[in-house]
C-alpha cells in the first residue's frame, strides 16, 4: 500500500516535469479507477468517458502543484475525477459553478503543507460512521458527494425545508466528524 | 422549525466539509473561495473532509476505460503524435492491406529523408471515380509540403492529360499541376493551403495536353478522395 503511494507520488512528481511516459504510466496505473468514479456519477459511458479524459488533462495541467496540496495522491486523483464529473452533471443547470478543489485551481500560498491529517485508518471508517447515522442523513452526505445534490435537491428529496436540511446535513457531518477520529 | 441550532453556523470545520461536498452557492461559495486562496488553516480542513469523503469511492469497483479514450486524452494533449509514420499508415482504415503497401512505399522517402525527426501530420487518400479504371493513392506529408502519387491502375484518355486539383469548401478548385506520366510522382502542396489540408478533396481531371487552359477544370473527373488524418 504504502509503495503503490510512493509510486503514484513519484509519478505526479515526473508529470509535473512534463514527462509524458509517466504520464501515460499514470494514466495505466489510475484510468480504471477514475472511470469508475466518473461512472458511478454519471452513468452514461460517453459523458463518463469525456469527464475522465477532462480529469486527466486537470491531472496534466495541475500536477506541479500536487505538492501544494496536502492530499494522498490517489485522494487527489479521485476528487479531481469525482469534482469533474460532478460539475459535468451539473452543467446543464443554471447558474452552475464548478466546485473548487484545493491545490487544483485553489491554493493556498506557501511552503508545502505537511500532509492532511486524517489518517487512511480514519478513513476508512467513514463508510461504517455513515451508517451508524440516522439513515436519512447518511444517504444525503453520500447524495451530495456521489450524486452532486444540492441542498435544493436533498431538501426536496426528503421533503424538507432548505434551511432545515442544511441543519440536518452538518448536524450529520458533526457526528460523522466525531464517529471517524473516536 | 423544531431543529435548535446547537451548531454554531460560523463553524469553520462544517463549513469545509460544504466546500468539500460543493455544497455551497452564491455569497457563500464565493467566500468560501477566497479563503481558500488566503487561509491555509481553512484549505486543508477541506483537504481533511476530501480525504474522509474519498473512502465513499471505496467500493466502485474501477472500470478500465476503452482503447479510444486513451488514445483522445492523448492526442488532446499532445497534438504531436508519438506515434510512428509507419504505425499510423498501418492504422489508417482508408485503403485495403493491399493497397497499403503501396502507400507504405511512397512513404519510405519521407522516413528515410528525415529520420530524427519525428513526422508532421500525414494525410492520405485513395482516388477512384466510377465509370472510370484510374485509380490512384495519395499521402500528403505536411512536413515536406507535398503530395506524393502512385498510380494504381488507369491512364490519361488518348491524347489527353491528367491534372490534379485541390478541392476546398466555398472555393473553386486549385490547380496542382498536371500529372507526369509514370506511376509515382509527387506535386508540391501550396502553402497557403497547409491550414486546411484536413479538408482538402484531392480531384483528377482529364484535359487538353498543358492542362486545363483558364485555371479551372473542363475535362471530367477521373479520381476523387477526400484526405483521411493517418
Amino acid at each position: 500500500m504504502n509503495s503503490d503511494r510512493e509510486e503514484i507520488e513519484r509519478l505526479i512528481a515526473q508529470v509535473a516535469l512534463g514527462d509524458r511516459a509517466a504520464f501515460e504510466t499514470l494514466y495505466d496505473r489510475v484510468s480504471a479507477k477514475l472511470f469508475g468514479v466518473c461512472l458511478r456519477v454519471l452513468e452514461t459511458r460517453a459523458t463518463a468517458e469525456d469527464a475522465m479524459q477532462d480529469s486527466f488533462v486537470k491531472i496534466w495541467n495541475n500536477s506541479d502543484r500536487y505538492q501544494a496540496n496536502g492530499l494522498s495522491p490517489m485522494t487527489w486523483l479521485i476528487t479531481i475525477a469525482r469534482n469533474t464529473a460532478i460539475d459535468r452533471l451539473r452543467a446543464t443547470r443554471k447558474g452552475h459553478q464548478d466546485i473548487d478543489t484545493p491545490g487544483l485551481e485553489l491554493a493556498a500560498p506557501g511552503p508545502n503543507p505537511e500532509q492532511s491529517a486524517v489518517a487512511a485508518s480514519e478513513a476508512k471508517r467513514l463508510t461504517g460512521c455513515l451508517d451508524s447515522l440516522e439513515a436519512d442523513r447518511g444517504a444525503a452526505v453520500r447524495g451530495a458527494y456521489l450524486d452532486g445534490d444540492s441542498y435544493a435537491d436533498l431538501a426536496q428529496r426528503f421533503n424538507v425545508p432548505l434551511n432545515t436540511m442544511r441543519t440536518w446535513l452538518r448536524r450529520g457531518l458533526l457526528s460523522l466528524r466525531e464517529c471517524m477520529s473516536a | 422549525m423544531s431543529d435548535t441550532p446547537i451548531i454554531p453556523p460560523e463553524d469553520d470545520d462544517l463549513l469545509a466539509a460544504e466546500v468539500a461536498l460543493g455544497l455551497l452557492e452564491g455569497e457563500d461559495r464565493a467566500a468560501a473561495r477566497a479563503r481558500l486562496l488566503q487561509d491555509r488553516a481553512f484549505a486543508r480542513n477541506v483537504a481533511d473532509w476530501q480525504e474522509r469523503f474519498v473512502a465513499m469511492t471505496d467500493d466502485i469497483a474501477p472500470v478500465p476505460p476503452p482503447a479510444k479514450a486513451r488514445k483522445a486524452l492523448l492526442s488532446r494533449l499532445f497534438p504531436t503524435r508519438r506515434v510512428s509514420l509507419m504505425q499510423r499508415l498501418w492504422l489508417w482504415q482508408g485503403v485495403s492491406v493491399a493497397a497499403l503497401a503501396t502507400v507504405a512505399f511512397l512513404a519510405l522517402p519521407m522516413l528515410r529523408e528525415a529520420p530524427t525527426e519525428l513526422p508532421g501530420d500525414v494525410y492520405a487518400t485513395r482516388m477512384a471515380a466510377e465509370d472510370s479504371a484510374l485509380e490512384m493513392l495519395a499521402v500528403m506529408d505536411m512536413s515536406r509540403g507535398d503530395i506524393a502519387l502512385r498510380r494504381v491502375s488507369g491512364n490519361a484518355p488518348e491524347g489527353r492529360v491528367l491534372e490534379l486539383w485541390a478541392i476546398l469548401p466555398d472555393r473553386a478548385p486549385i490547380s496542382l499541376g498536371v500529372l507526369p506520366e509514370g506511376d509515382v510522382t509527387r506535386v508540391a502542396l501550396p502553402a497557403d493551403l497547409a491550414a486546411e489540408a484536413a479538408q482538402i478533396t484531392l480531384a483528377i481531371t482529364d484535359e487538353p495536353p498543358g492542362g486545363a487552359p483558364d485555371g479551372s477544370p473542363t475535362g471530367g473527373i477521373m479520381a476523387l478522395g477526400a484526405v483521411a488524418e493517418l
